[in-house]
């Protein structure tokens, strides 16, 4: 019973933070955005869906390795990645520029 | 967080007539500039790889079969997979944007990268950049 409980909180944390950050801080969905984020080293946490395809997701993951960039594996698909943001679309990646008043990226990166 | 699209970085080229050919970073224009108002970078690349070369072969075989083309080109970053590689051969002074503009200077520029990429493949270093990805 503990451990589910314990999943299920820190769900409910990464949607609220993510909330913050939607409404406090910088941010860009999308594959095109995300990658050029990563580009010119703006992007600061990148979060993909958990229905990514996997060359995508696998290509996301390469160009985070090289700019040295968390990479948050989101515990939902794209329509719940969507809808923790705040939007009516589904969303399979984005990427976090600012966090404006979120914690996100200094509580999310560690557990992976 | 790092910026890993710099000069000698290696890059593998995704469209155009050179997709799927290595290539490296020589100089990199993460800004743009009024002509291509997006990121972009000037990359010499192999256009021919070096063939195979076995114990068998003669020396006037090793040579022939150790020959590289290379070709220069301005990419935009977009059209570009960047890898964990890097290859440390000093194109600065060689390949330069005015080395683009007429064809005699292009070619030029492509015979001096070509003779500094086939030392560098002669000396056995950076074999993945000499090797042909298969896909």
């Amino acid at each position: 019973m503990a451990p589910t409980k314990k999943a299920k909180k820190s769900t409910e944390s990464i949607n609220n933070r993510l909330a913050l950050v939607m409404k406090s801080g910088k941010y860009t969905l999308g594959y095109k955005t995300v990658l050029r984020s990563l580009r010119n080293s703006k992007g600061k946490l990148i979060i993909i869906s958990n229905n990514c395809p996997p060359l995508r997701k696998s290509e996301i993951e390469y160009y985070a390795m090289l700019s040295k960039v968390g990479v948050h594996h989101f515990n939902g698909n794209n329509v719940d990645l969507g809808t923790a943001c705040g939007k009516y679309f589904r969303v399979s990646c984005l990427s976090i520029i600012d966090p404006g008043d979120s914690d996100i990226i200094k509580s999310i990166p560690g557990d992976q | 967080m790092v910026k890993f699209l710099k000069a000698n970085k290696a890059v593998i080229v995704l469209q155009g007539r050179f997709a799927g050919r290595k290539a490296v970073i020589v100089r990199a224009f993460d800004e743009g500039t009024r002509d291509r108002p997006y990121g972009h970078c000037l990359v010499a690349g192999v256009a021919k790889y070096p063939k195979k070369v076995i114990r068998k072969d003669s020396a006037k075989k090793t040579a022939k079969k150790s020959r590289v083309k290379a070709f220069l080109k301005l990419v935009n970053y977009s059209h570009l997979m960047p890898t964990r590689y890097t290859l440390d051969v000093d194109l600065k002074d060689v390949v330069t944007l005015d080395a683009l503009q007429t064809r005699d200077r292009k070619v030029a520029a492509c015979k001096e990268t070509k003779a500094r990429f086939e030392e560098r493949f002669k000396t056995g270093k950076n074999r993945w950049f000499f090797s042909k990805l298969r896909f």
